[in-house]
């Protein structure tokens, strides 16, 4: 067992179960989507992220990649969300709770993505 | 199997032949020499982000965790209620924070409870930001960190090279000496050398162009393909490190991987050089080679050997001095080592008499070691006043040199040198492989036969005063010698040309080409250029040439003042495969030939106006004065007068 392949695989997937955990529910809904959860799959992805710094195969720079995207992703949805919060005079409205939930998606489509590979990486480790 | 849609791929359409796959890979090895030290240095950049992944990562769970507390700690609001800050302002505050700017406690003034939980984040922060502003600087000084960033910049100068350069493989002193030579011709170069000092010095070389330059082990051919190797616009490579061995390396992997390029190697081993010439046609230069036949040509025709070393030496050289080695009467070599063993050759085919002394050295061959331990008795017994010591020291050398008087023991012992009877010798040569014996025994050879004709072999740079300060005869520096031929083979074709057949024109001859070149060109000889009489490089001169009837001296005419004859000297003509050395004025020039000329850089300026412009070429050739603009010649009344006057003349 490679302790670094678990830690890997742990916050990849950590990182996809929390996106998912603050995508659904009902997308225009405040109350089924808590912004700690958003919070938490922020700083798990930029985590993630690093975690793939250094990487020189073909797959860890598509990792790299996927999980560059699931950041920006998570990103526009947190500056949406304080826009919302702080900026906007209507504050956290069904509109700005659907665009939030939407981006979270886009990160989340990138996060399965991710584990996508890592699950090839392990069967393709496997063959070898 | 790093890319699974390459995989996938495969295996549903697996039909390309294995054994065409294997013809591509070697085709692709042959193209392109494998460039394994880039990879490698990309390899220590991903190390380097791979070291600063913890780093990294702890600043994002420090920021995250001080965030999260601050938005979790309960506070109050402006009104005094109880309020919680949101995630913005918890990272707004944080951002502040933990960069050490500070603003205060913002939106509102914070609770107790805050203030606890601020003063953990402060230390955290302070010391999460601490770490990886540490490790970064540490990352950014490490040296193979260094090393690599340095190699890509290398490689990545090699690549945008745009113009045709050669590759210097050893730069010491001989490289410097090219690297000077080549810089004043505005040729480019890159090089390239173990020592990363000699590197470094490419910094203090003043040199016009930029030239990269990289620490490597020439013999590794990956370095050589970073070092352009591969490179399209590579057009030779020179092998001039000290160290035979490497030189072969060199010499083969350019043979292997891109046959088509010139190479030009340095040895001192005429075994060395066999090996060599078994792959392609390398030029190989051994220094005592060449001294031993530029003495036998200063023996034969000194001034020839003067023109020879003038035109030799580069840009900017010096005339040299004529010397008049003594042509009859006996010669003393010093040292038999391979220097001396080809200087002997040359010597005794000129007919001369030559007494060897060999200073007692183990690293020669096996048979002279055994003979030395037997003779060092001989010449202790002789110290004592025997007279057998000095029968027993006076051996012959058998097959190679049967009338050589080889000496073998301390040259600079006094007894030595009476046995070899300096004072009825004409010539003295001090050819050891050190250069405090050689001094020594140039200092008692003179003090024996002040008369002599002295020469020494000089082989490290840094001694070059004291060899001056002896004011010797004939000076051998092998790195000078070396960089002196590889000059002339490459600077021009045509100037290689010319000294190949300079010795065949004899000593007359070459006295008058010196006497021209002085009067012409001063003491300095500034570079040799080389023009040539094409539709583009002379359009003004292509309905002159063409003619039939273009004399040289005719050209030669300054476009200032027709009376004046541009100081230059031509030192060959190339007419196709045909090569006339030093024309006279008389010489008829056809279209495409070739010049090579001597000459000061505001002559050659002079010269080309005549070659680009009409109006330039009717005064110098015709002495009619047209006008130098297209609209004045439309508007002048006669305007296909100058055309018309040149095929008149042609």
């Amino acid at each position: 067992m490679n302790l670094e392949k678990v830690i890997f695989g742990f916050f990849v997937l950590l990182s996809a179960t929390l996106n998912f955990g603050f995508f659904i529910g009902d997308i225009s809904d405040p109350v089924v989507h808590n912004v700690y959860e958003l919070f938490a799959a922020l700083v798990v992805s930029l985590i993630a992220t690093v975690l793939k710094f250094g990487d020189r195969t073909q797959i860890g720079a598509v990792h790299l990649a996927t999980s560059l995207v699931a950041d920006l992703q998570l990103l526009a949805a947190g500056v949406v969300w304080i826009f919302a919060a702080h900026v906007s005079v209507h504050g956290v409205t069904a509109e700005s709770t659907s665009s939030v939930v939407s981006l979270s998606g886009g990160a989340l489509l990138a996060n399965l993505v991710s584990v996508v590979l890592l699950v090839i990486e392990t069967v393709s480790f496997h063959r070898r | 199997m790093s890319n699974p849609l390459l995989v996938f791929w495969q295996e549903l359409f697996g039909l390309k032949d294995d054994r065409q796959q294997q013809r591509d890979q070697v085709r692709r090895l042959r193209a392109h020499p494998p460039v394994g030290s880039s990879a490698q240095a990309s390899a220590t950049i991903f190390l380097i982000m791979r070291r600063m992944r913890a780093p990294l990562i702890i600043l994002i769970l420090i920021f995250a965790v001080s965030v999260l507390g601050l938005t979790i700690v309960p506070g109050q609001d402006a009104a005094g209620q109880p309020a919680r800050m949101t995630f913005f302002d918890a990272f707004y505050f944080m951002s502040y924070t933990a960069t050490t700017i500070g603003f205060g406690e913002l939106p509102t003034t914070f609770t107790d409870a805050q203030r606890m939980w601020v003063t953990v984040t402060i230390y955290l922060t302070v010391i999460g930001w601490a770490y990886a502003i540490g490790s970064m600087l540490s990352l950014l000084q490490d040296r193979s960190f260094r090393q690599a960033v340095a190699l890509q910049r290398f490689t990545r100068k090699v690549r945008r090279l745009r113009e045709p350069f050669v590759l210097i493989a050893g730069y010491g002193r001989t490289g410097q000496l090219l690297g000077q030579a080549f810089d004043a011709l505005g040729q480019q170069f890159v090089v390239m050398d173990v020592s990363d000092e000699r590197i470094d010095s490419l910094d203090l070389d003043t040199y016009h162009a930029d030239i990269p330059g990289l620490v490597g082990d020439v013999r590794n051919p990956s370095h050589l393909g970073i070092a352009g190797l591969d490179h399209p616009f590579c057009t030779g490579v020179l092998a001039l490190t000290n160290d035979d061995e490497a030189n072969l390396a060199v010499t083969m992997s350019v043979a292997l991987l891109r046959p088509e390029l010139q190479v030009i190697a340095r040895t001192v081993s005429p075994a060395v050089a066999n090996r060599m010439e078994a792959f392609g046609t390398p030029k190989v230069v051994n220094p005592f080679d060449r001294f031993g036949d530029h003495l036998r040509l200063a023996l034969r025709a000194p001034a020839s050997y003067q023109l020879l070393t003038w035109l030799e030496a580069g840009p900017g050289a010096e005339v040299p001095e004529r010397g008049h080695p003594p042509t009859d009467g006996r010669w003393v070599l010093c040292g038999y080592g391979r220097f001396g063993r080809e200087l002997y050759a040359d010597l005794r085919a000129e007919g001369l008499d030559v007494t060897v002394i060999e200073p007692q050295t183990p690293t020669h061959a096996d048979q002279q070691a055994a003979r030395a331990g037997a003779v060092d008795h001989a010449v202790g017994g002789a110290a004592d006043g025997t007279a057998d010591g000095t029968a027993a020291g006076e051996t012959r050398i058998g097959a190679t040199s049967p009338e050589a008087h080889v000496m073998i023991g301390d040259a600079s012992s006094p007894m030595v040198m009476a046995r070899a009877d300096l004072t009825g010798a004409v010539g003295f040569v001090a050819g050891t492989d050190n250069d405090t014996t050689n001094l020594s025994l140039v200092a008692a050879a003179r003090r024996v036969n002040p008369a002599l004709y002295v020469a020494a072999r000089q082989n490290v740079a840094a001694n070059a005063p004291l060899f001056a300060a002896m004011d010797l005869d004939s000076l051998l520096v092998p790195a000078d010698v070396v960089a002196h031929e590889v000059y002339a083979q490459l600077s021009t074709p045509l100037l290689w040309r010319f000294l190949q057949d300079l010795p065949a024109q004899g000593d007359e001859w070459a006295a008058t080409m010196l006497q021209r070149l002085r009067a012409h060109c001063g003491r300095r000889l500034e570079a040799l250029w080389k023009v040539q009489l094409t539709r583009t490089e002379a359009p003004a001169l292509v309905g002159w040439l063409t003619g039939g009837n273009a004399r040289l001296g005719d050209l030669l005419q300054s476009p200032e003042d027709r009376g004046r004859r541009l100081r230059l000297v031509p030192l060959v003509v190339r007419h196709g495969s045909e090569h006339v050395l030093a024309p006279e004025d008389d010489f008829r020039l056809q279209l495409d030939d070739e010049i090579l000329f001597a000459g000061l850089p505001a002559e050659r300026r002079l010269l080309e106006t005549t070659f680009l412009d009409d109006a330039a070429r009717e005064y110098v050739l015709f002495d009619r004065h047209v006008p130098a603009s297209w609209i004045w010649r439309k508007l002048s009344r006669r305007p296909a007068d100058s055309d018309r006057g040149s095929r008149a003349a042609a």
